[in-house]
């Protein structure tokens, strides 16, 4: 029994420091001067905090200021108080349009009949295996002859379809969970069918919606592919893309881009925190009784 | 206040036929189950008078309104599940208030009314709390409470004891039929259970798949079912069946089993209808056997002194009729008690007795039995129908 106990510590040990080290190295070099980032070891000698000082740097962030008196990745990490604004906004809508069209989608495939419903939801599926690559000419042009390109809607537009059959899968299945007698007794309590949605299924279905907003919150915030090549200019480009930038011709700055990567991750892990109650419960289905 | 006529109603599912033509008028505060195994219809019955489905065919009346396509919220009916269906995000006081909101009631009146329902269910201090606070007992009750407080025309009640434990659901029956007095309202109440259906109802329909059997009080259920389905299903243990052989003898008529004969009483004679086939199916309740103790005493040899030994030693014995004897083996003694059930064998046909727990046989032993004619039910063994005429 007792061994049993150290073997599945052992595992879920192993798994988290294969999960985390990359992180951790990240952490570890946001502190670090530039030239030990290339020496491969991991513990700090003279722990800094120089590589966070660009970010907060006040000046002009158009590309058309960029100047040659900038230190190196100096006006890359200037722009990036205005990237994070423009994935924050990319990452707040792709969730509203998540609930909103998940939720809607998700209680209808869990609580009406209709023919063709089997067909759809693997349709839903089908379209996640996709790899993007494949559809990434044709999202280029689609989104190019809408004028969108380099605009805060094209990425929204973009992500939506990534996360949304996603969302209307686990949302379905939460749905499930969450027993019809419940609207059923509303109805008989006087509401409409729309007055039971809103007044008890709804708020009993408020972890899942949080569960799944944070998750295409989440995977929308650190989408790098589509962001890539659906914008340009500062004015649309999120911060995953901006943090690519470091990356020139000539060299690329590891200490700056870790302090970027650590700035960027902790929102979402901020979000993880704050709503995990929710996240675990959204997953494992609704709380009856 | 509540008269609910139900006209040649249908529920289909696909191919599913649920409910098929399905004709009930349930009485001004009568206390109706719809009783019948998974799957006959009664559910989807129940939520067809509620307005939770609609009929695919047929009309649902409340008195003489038509409100097959009324919507539930307009109905002033109440609800109870076996889920329960609390609104787990709501404390006790507010599910029992919800309904009360919706229908705008003042909020002085709101407060009075939900403390006097919950006063009536006895769970006035468990108001602040979340329904996943509460035992099982608890959330029936708080059920209840919503379900009274709004005043509602009629109750509908869906297997609300069936997530009780045994303890707590004999209780509950008490308390729900000391409600249905109290109230003076129309209960339909649903249930697989046929022990609770005898004992809340004052009229009992029963269902199978989708066709109502037979629609009556409690005791003529028991005591006249109209098909073998009904004689089955009602009773614990249930009807045993023998095949049997009836003919028409000296103006009487014989019935032949397999290790047994005799003729009918005048009573089931009379009722018997004409023509009927020669081959039928004999039911008897486990109660209308009896053993009889002296194992001496030839259980063949219908004398009048084998008569007094029967109305001596089998409990309740009707010794007017002319008595039916066997011999039998015991396969398995079921003391409970107050009774004794014996499960025997009589030439390869096993069956249940009910006797008295004092009666020491065991796994074996060969007993005598009587079977009391006058409890013989007769059925069609094609059509499983009644071949007994229902008394005046």
């Amino acid at each position: 029994m007792v061994k049993h106990r150290i073997g599945l510590y052992l595992l879920s040990f192993l798994a988290m420091l294969y999960l985390v080290t990359p992180f951790l190295w990240v952490v570890l070099v946001s502190f670090m001067e530039e030239r030990e980032a290339n020496q491969h070891h991991w513990i700090p000698r003279q722990p800094t905090f120089d590589n966070y000082w660009p970010y907060l740097a006040k000046g002009s962030v158009t590309d058309e200021d960029k100047t040659a008196g900038d230190a190196v990745g100096g006006f890359t990490a200037r722009q990036f108080p205005r990237a994070i604004i423009n994935s924050l906004i990319n990452a707040s809508l792709v969730m509203v349009m998540n609930l909103f069209f998940g939720s809607l989608a998700a209680y209808a495939l869990a609580r009406v009949d209709f023919s063709g419903k089997f067909v759809l939801l693997l349709f839903y599926l089908g379209t996640r295996s996709v790899p993007g690559v494949a559809i990434m000419v044709p999202m280029y042009l689609l989104i190019r002859g809408y004028g969108l390109l380099d605009t805060h809607l094209a990425i929204i537009l973009a992500h939506t379809t990534f996360t949304l059959p996603f969302t209307i899968w686990i949302l379905k299945g939460y749905f499930q969970t969450i027993p019809i007698d419940l609207e059923r007794s509303a109805r008989i309590d006087g509401c409409t069918r729309l007055g039971a949605l809103f007044r008890v299924f709804m708020p009993v279905a408020t972890p899942g919606m949080i569960a799944v907003g944070i998750f295409a919150f989440i995977s929308s915030w650190g989408e790098f592919f589509f962001a890539l090549l659906l914008t340009s200019s500062i004015g649309s480009k999120p911060v995953t893309v901006l943090i690519s930038d470091f990356a020139q011709e000539l060299q690329v700055d590891f200490t700056l881009i870790a302090a970027g990567g650590v700035l960027v991750v902790l929102i979402p892990i901020v979000l993880a925190f704050i709503f995990q109650r929710f996240i675990i419960h959204g997953i494992g289905g609704a709380v009856t009784g | 206040m509540a008269k609910i006529t139900i006209q040649n109603m249908s529920k289909h599912f696909g191919d599913v036929i649920a409910v098929d033509k399905l004709n009930l008028e349930i009485d001004e505060q009568e206390f109706l189950t719809l009783l019948g195994p998974s799957g006959c219809g009664k559910t989807t019955t129940l939520n067809i008078i509620a307005g939770l489905e609609e009929p695919t065919e047929g009309q649902v009346f409340f008195d003489d309104q038509d409100v097959t396509h009324i919507p539930p919220e307009q109905r002033n009916i109440a609800m109870v599940f076996q889920t329960y269906a609390l609104y787990p995000h709501m404390r006790v006081f507010d599910n029992i208030a919800f309904g009360l909101r919706m229908r705008k009631v003042a909020g002085d009146q709101i407060k009075t009314r939900v403390i006097e329902a919950a006063q009536a269910m006895e769970i006035e201090n468990l108001m602040d709390r979340k329904p996943r606070q509460l035992s099982g007992g608890q959330r029936q009750r708080v059920a209840l409470a919503r379900a009274i407080v709004r005043d509602p025309r009629l109750f509908l009640l869906d297997e609300p004891l069936s997530n009780l434990d045994a303890k707590l659901r004999i209780t509950m029956r008490t308390e729900l039929k000391r409600l249905h007095a109290e109230l003076e309202k129309t209960f339909v109440y649903v249930t697989h259970d046929q022990a609770e259906s005898m004992i809340m109802s004052d009229r009992i329909a029963i269902l199978n798949e989708g066709k109502l059997q037979q629609l009556d009080n409690p005791e003529k259920i028991y005591n006249y079912p109209t098909n073998m389905f009904i004689a089955g299903f009602v009773g614990s243990p249930p009807m045993n069946f023998f095949e049997a052989e009836i003919r028409h003898e000296n103006e009487k008529w014989q019935i032949r089993g397999d290790g047994f004969a005799c003729s009918l009483d005048a009573e089931t004679d009379r009722r018997l209808v004409h023509n009927p086939p020669t081959i039928v199916k004999l039911g008897i309740r486990p109660e209308d056997i009896g053993v009889v103790t002296q194992s001496d005493t030839d259980p063949t040899d219908v004398s009048a002194q084998t008569l007094a030994l029967a109305d001596e030693y089998v409990p309740g014995w009707d010794t007017s009729a002319e008595q039916c004897f066997a011999k039998a083996k015991v396969i398995v003694r079921e003391p409970l008690g107050s009774d004794l059930f014996l499960a025997l064998e009589l030439n390869g046909a096993t069956f249940k007795v009910r006797t008295r727990p004092n009666i020491d046989f065991g796994r074996g032993d060969i007993v005598s039995i009587a079977l009391n004619p006058a409890k013989f039910h007769l059925f069609d063994p094609v059509t499983g129908s009644t071949l007994l005429q229902p008394t005046k």
